[in-house]
């Protein structure tokens, strides 16, 4: 392996060479099929703990896929298939011995549009941790309070728990998932372009909120919005065609890309 | 600027034209129904009074369709009772675990076959899998039933079930099943306490309509539940139906009867008439809860 190739899936610090922080996903020759179209050729990252990833790229680039992959979502879709090792802590998550409840509980994700489910607000926070835990009444209040107040929704809707999450705007459906998520825990937070369907006002509210969940968790976010990645993450990987063309400090993608891929798609001369 | 406004004018034209054809074929079909309705009330008039509801159909003329009432309620709450679940269930497979499969397509396929099968083949068939067997099993003293009729209209509305659950289901978004399953809850967990909630108002919409198709049936109910002309509560004698009756009164030479099965007939397009409207208002509130 050269270098170059050892830098750009393994982001240091320029100055120092030293590594940001400890790695928390590690992504070794990852292919990835979909019924026999390769979607994603040979990828290698180390996604750093307890900082903000973007990855961004053209639509199509497999940007999405990847991230499916970190919670093998794509697995209930028949003939999707990938090759490879995403290592967690130690483990390789594609091993099919890794229990999938163990994964979900460990990796939680947020979806392009808020998909709240046909409850109560509480109920949809308290939903999945019922079924990972047994809590007490109390102990359940607790945890569903401090998941929203991570998500900075509690004050909007802590008078209206038992109201149906159905009538929340589009921005607190969002936060509620987001709420949903973070209640189980997880060590990795995955957001699959959380932003796309809300208005500005709402992204701000969302963005600032990536930036108070990092102290936490690892987070993974697939964005078209590059200024949002300039803005919200610490790191940026871009794809294009399937491959990972640059992985570095957003800092420097965005002021001083490696690649003159990158540059053309930051500057804006296709994509 | 002219051509602009020739388009302009060209398109309102268009637009009229189409508007007027939709709203004359929606007047087709409104006037077809107000009619029926008015012929049914204008010709049962005299004989829609309290006694249509109290008196049994063994008075004949000066009797009334009590036992018809009873007995179509009996049988079609049979054929909900069955077609319901496992028209549910089966819906459920074919949207959640067969969907793209090649059996899920062959079954979808044969129930909408089933779904077009004329009544009365299915009021054979019932009469030739209940109806005989329990015949010759009791030596005779249980032919034709309410069972067998409550099992004739199952089988008519069990189609229409497995059709609207299906279809309400694979309506639900893809991503709120993503987004269950990526918190760690299993696919049967999601289906049951999910999915099912979130199709819940087309499901029973689904039944409503199937309700309201079947109370309507005669021909399967002829060889299967027959007729009675006293009051019976239990499905193991042969029972009488509104349908039924109407349309042996409908075949008498008797004028008073012509006017009982003309109230009948009546009743019957209005409880159809409302349970529709049921059905709508039941869709319609949970359009409103989901945006």
């Amino acid at each position: 392996m050269t270098e170059s190739a050892a830098a750009g899936i393994h982001p240091q610090s320029a100055a120092t060479h030293a590594p940001i922080a400890p790695t928390k996903l590690t992504v070794r020759d990852l292919h990835f099929y979909y019924n026999g179209f390769h979607a994603l050729k040979g990828i290698n990252m180390d996604i750093p703990e307890k900082k903000v990833t973007a990855i961004i790229g053209p639509s199509g680039c497999g940007k999405s896929t990847l991230l499916r992959i970190f919670n093998r979502i794509y697995a209930i879709y028949p003939k999707l298939e990938a090759k490879g090792e995403i290592v967690l802590d130690g483990e390789n998550i594609l091993d099919s011995r890794y229990s999938m409840n163990r994964l979900r509980s460990k990796v939680g994700m947020v979806f392009q549009k808020p998909v709240p489910f046909p409850m109560t607000i509480f109920e949809n926070v308290a939903y999945g941790i019922r079924h990972h835990e047994k809590l007490s009444r109390a102990d359940m209040d607790i945890r569903v309070e401090q998941a929203l107040r991570s998500a900075a929704l509690w004050d909007e809707v802590k008078d209206k728990l038992k109201q149906s999450a159905l009538g929340l705007s589009g921005g607190q459906q969002q936060r509620l998932c987001i709420a949903r998520g973070i209640a189980l825990k997880p060590e990795v937070l995955l957001l699959d372009e959380p932003t796309s369907a809300l208005d500005p006002i709402a992204t701000g509210r969302i963005e600032q909120l990536v930036e108070e969940l990092k102290s936490e968790y690892t987070i993974v976010i697939v964005t078209h919005n590059m200024q949002q990645a300039a803005r919200c993450s610490d790191l940026t990987a871009f794809m294009y065609l399937g491959e990972l063309i640059e992985f570095d400090r957003t800092e420097q993608i965005f002021t001083k890309p490696g690649k003159k891929q990158t540059e053309d798609y930051i500057t804006g001369r296709f994509g | 600027m002219a051509g602009n406004s020739m388009l302009y004018s060209k398109r309102r034209i268009k637009n009229i034209i189409a508007l007027s054809l939709s709203v004359v074929a929606t007047l087709i079909g409104l006037v077809f129904l107000a009619w029926i309705l008015w012929e049914t009330l204008q010709q049962g008039i005299a004989a829609l009074k309290p006694q249509l509801f109290i008196k049994i159909t063994a008075y004949g003329e000066d009797g009334g369709l009590a036992n018809a009432m009873v007995g179509s309620f009996i049988i079609n709450l049979i054929g909900i009772l069955i077609a319901t679940p496992i028209g549910v269930l089966a819906g459920t497979w074919l949207a959640e675990y067969a969907n793209g499969t090649k059996l899920g397509e062959s079954i979808r396929f044969l129930n909408d076959i089933l779904l077009s099968a004329p009544s009365i083949v299915l009021g054979l068939f019932v009469y030739t899998i209940i109806v005989l067997p329990s015949t010759s099993l009791t030596n005779g003293s249980t032919t034709f039933s309410g069972w067998a009729g409550g099992v004739a209209l199952a089988l008519i509305a069990l189609p229409v079930i497995v059709r609207t659950s299906d279809e309400m289901l694979r309506l639900v978004p893809s991503t709120l099943r993503e987004a269950s399953l990526s918190l760690g809850i299993p696919q049967w967990k999601l289906t049951t306490q999910i999915l099912i909630r979130a199709a819940r108002s087309g499901i029973i919409t689904g039944v409503l309509l199937a309700l309201a198709r079947i109370s309507g049936e005669t021909a399967p109910l002829l060889f299967t539940a027959f007729g009675n002309n006293y009051m019976t509560f239990n499905p193991s004698d042969k029972m009488s139906s509104l349908p039924q009756m109407i349309y042996q009164y409908a075949n008498d030479p008797g004028e008073g009867l012509h006017a009982i099965a003309w109230a009948g007939a009546f009743v019957l397009t209005m409880f159809v008439l409302l349970l529709s409207l049921a059905s709508r208002l039941v869709l319609s509130r949970s359009k409103v809860s989901h945006d």
